[in-house]
């Protein structure tokens, strides 16, 4: 008899993730449930008034904005990914490229995003070259708006954009190309009707990778963000730690985990119906 | 359809300063079946990229009809490409790919149906239109791209080796729809092949090149009888060289003297004055083999005695390797089995033969 090995190999995955991943999750969720104690912490009393909270036209707004910051960061972050990776995948250089990529990770998160500050900043670079250029008189206040929050965003989201894209982009035969200009199309009639239908899997994992961490970000709106540009991340931490709503906070947690997860099926969902489609068919054939 | 003319006019090509194709000088004519035939890295790929428009040449022109289209990009360019790895699109129907450059055009659908069915026939694919490629054979699969490229309507056709990928016998049988295809159309083809079998069989003319360059133009029968040097006699088909210096040479026929073996003699195709040394081919299966000498011919002929030493029985022929007596040298005789074992016993290993041809078979190739 054939055992199943497997459940005994994922054992400690298994143990790890619920430890650290499902138990928290699930605390998460029952202190949603709870009234909030007076000095932080909670009061072990069912009620609804976390989800009731979320109601609230402020937090409606909040959640709207998040979104929008969100799909504009994700489609900047795509369509810079897309050539970087293109260009990536036909250099005879890839391994100095990727390394590229990889180095920022050698620096702590907010270090990088402090960086931008020094960047963006009224006594900036940017500011300073465009002073000393003439092309302005006085700096201009590029930080703590809804655009630097997205600019930090996008720089953010770009190696894991980059990173899947290319590993897709790597496999495609680019003699499809020349067949597609061979055949009368264009430079950007080949691209948009022969390669990008063909990495979609890879466009499909960057757009999530994308999506899914700037969607519940904290640390780029607190830094970089101004009043217009408060993200639901930003919320749950005041909740947490200022305001010592810890119900709200962890109902926000749960409506944004509910959120993401209903996305992300209905978008994998969306992309995999037309593979199915395609295997239904060959087994019907076979 | 009308076929295009096609001139390559001095046509050079490097790579990062490497030549990868010298003066390529070529006039295809109008409807033509024409090969590039030659080893890897010849330049015969490079070439055809160029008349493609993938790749621009260093010096020279091409023209097509009498128009420069150097400077075209590949999709204003009235030629198509079969591609070596056929180069379907993995995303996209057998239909699909077939009507891929009249979807660009805006056709109707009406329109697309008929032609994409029409093209589907002409390759024997009508049952297949709703696979996808990664559902088809090899065989298949080159079929779809020569009806994607056929269906543009072009001038002229490139075929970058489509049939290497497939094994013997499918390619044999893919060729002779090829030259059916060719002859319905009638369009100019470009072939380009590191196969001489493939060449010979269907080519009107062939070109043959060797590090980066067009060595020899001519008919398949040209190139094979005649080839215009030792390269290109080794390369298409097999041979034996004999290397010698002129002794005698008399109206008509020639007498070698060799080193290794003595004298012999062959027709005068060639000026040649005593004391030339000069290189001999002979295709082994012009040389016969025998027990006795011939006696029915009144045509000058030379025997050789020797050893099989090698046997090849391969069905339709034998491949002998007899090595001469006197000096250890070896000569290919292949022997079509036209009555193998009705005419005699059949030639066994080790056995002693006479081997011989006549004189106006083999030829002078290099006269120094």
């Amino acid at each position: 008899m054939k055992k199943n090995y497997g459940q005994i190999y994922t054992l400690p995955l298994t143990l790890w993730l619920t430890v650290f991943f499902t138990i928290p999750i699930l605390i998460i969720v029952a202190i949603s449930f709870f009234k909030k104690g007076l000095y932080g912490g909670v009061e072990f009393k069912l009620s609804l008034d976390a989800y009731k909270a979320l109601f609230n036209p402020l937090f409606l707004k909040t959640l709207t904005s998040t979104l929008f910051i969100s799909v504009i960061t994700t489609i900047f972050t795509i369509i810079f990914a897309i050539p970087s990776a293109y260009y990536i995948a036909r250099s005879k250089k890839k391994d100095f490229w990727i390394f590229l990529i990889i180095i920022p990770f050698w620096t702590n998160f907010l270090i990088r995003i402090y960086a931008w500050i020094a960047i963006l900043g009224n006594n900036g670079l940017v500011n300073n070259i465009l002073i000393k250029l003439g092309v302005i008189e006085n700096y201009v206040q590029f930080l703590y708006n809804q655009w630097s929050v997205i600019t930090v965003l996008t720089y953010v989201s770009l190696p894991f954009a980059i990173l899947p894209l290319y590993s897709t982009i790597e496999k495609f035969d680019f003699s499809l190309l020349e067949a597609a200009r061979d055949l009368g199309a264009s430079k950007p009639q080949s691209i948009y009707k022969v390669l990008l239908p063909n990495i979609k899997s890879g466009i499909t994992t960057a757009i999530l990778f994308t999506f899914i961490p700037t969607f519940g970000n904290y640390a780029v709106p607190q830094i970089i963000g101004g009043k217009d540009s408060v993200m639901v991340g930003t919320i749950i931490a005041r909740e947490l730690t200022v305001m010592r709503n810890w119900p709200l906070a962890s109902s926000i947690s749960v409506a944004l985990t509910i959120m993401t997860t209903i996305g992300v099926l209905l978008f994998s969902n969306f992309n995999k119906s037309k593979t199915e489609e395609l295997r239904e068919l060959k087994r019907g054939i076979k | 359809m009308i076929g295009g003319e096609l001139i390559i006019d001095n046509v050079s090509k490097d790579f990062d300063s490497v030549r990868v194709l010298r003066n390529a000088n070529l006039k295809i004519k109008p409807g033509e079946f024409f090969s590039l035939l030659g080893p890897s890295g010849c330049g015969k790929t490079t070439l055809l990229r160029i008349i493609a428009g993938f790749e621009y040449p260093t010096e020279g022109a091409v023209y097509l009809d009498g128009k420069n289209i150097i400077n075209k990009s590949p999709n204003n360019r009235h030629v198509n490409t079969v591609f070596q790895n056929y180069a379907l699109f993995p995303h996209l129907s057998v239909f699909e790919n077939v009507a891929f450059s009249m979807r660009l055009k805006k056709e109707s659908n009406e329109k697309i149906r008929k032609k994409v069915t029409e093209y589907l026939a002409l390759v024997k694919l009508e049952e297949h239109v709703k696979k996808m490629p990664s559902q088809l054979s090899g065989g298949q699969k080159q079929r779809v791209a020569i009806a994607r490229a056929l269906i543009n309507e072009p001038s002229v056709l490139l075929l970058d080796e489509p049939l290497s990928a497939l094994d013997a016998k499918l390619r044999q049988q893919l060729l002779i729809e090829l030259d059916a295809i060719h002859d319905e159309i009638g369009i100019t083809f470009i072939y380009v092949t590191h196969d001489q079998q493939e060449a010979l069989s269907v080519s009107d003319r062939i070109a043959v090149m060797d590090r980066a360059e067009v060595l020899q133009v001519g008919t398949p029968f040209e190139i094979y009888e005649n080839p215009a040097n030792l390269f290109i006699a080794n390369f298409i088909g097999e041979t034996n060289n004999i290397k010698g210096t002129v002794k005698n040479v008399d109206d008509d026929i020639i007498t070698i003297e060799t080193d290794s073996f003595g004298d012999f003699k062959i027709f005068k195709d060639k000026e040649v004055s005593i004391g030339d040394t000069v290189k001999v081919t002979i295709r082994p299966e012009k040389i016969r083999i025998s027990r006795e000498r011939p006696t029915d011919t009144d045509l000058p002929i030379n025997v050789l005695t020797g050893r099989i030493d090698e046997l090849i029985y391969s069905g339709f022929q034998t491949k002998y390797y007899v090595t001469l007596d006197v000096n250890g040298v070896t000569f290919k005789v292949f022997k079509q089995h036209i009555k193998y074992f009705m005419d005699d016993t059949p030639f066994s290993w080790k056995e002693n033969v006479l081997i011989w041809w006549y004189a106006k078979d083999s030829f002078l190739i290099e006269v120094k």
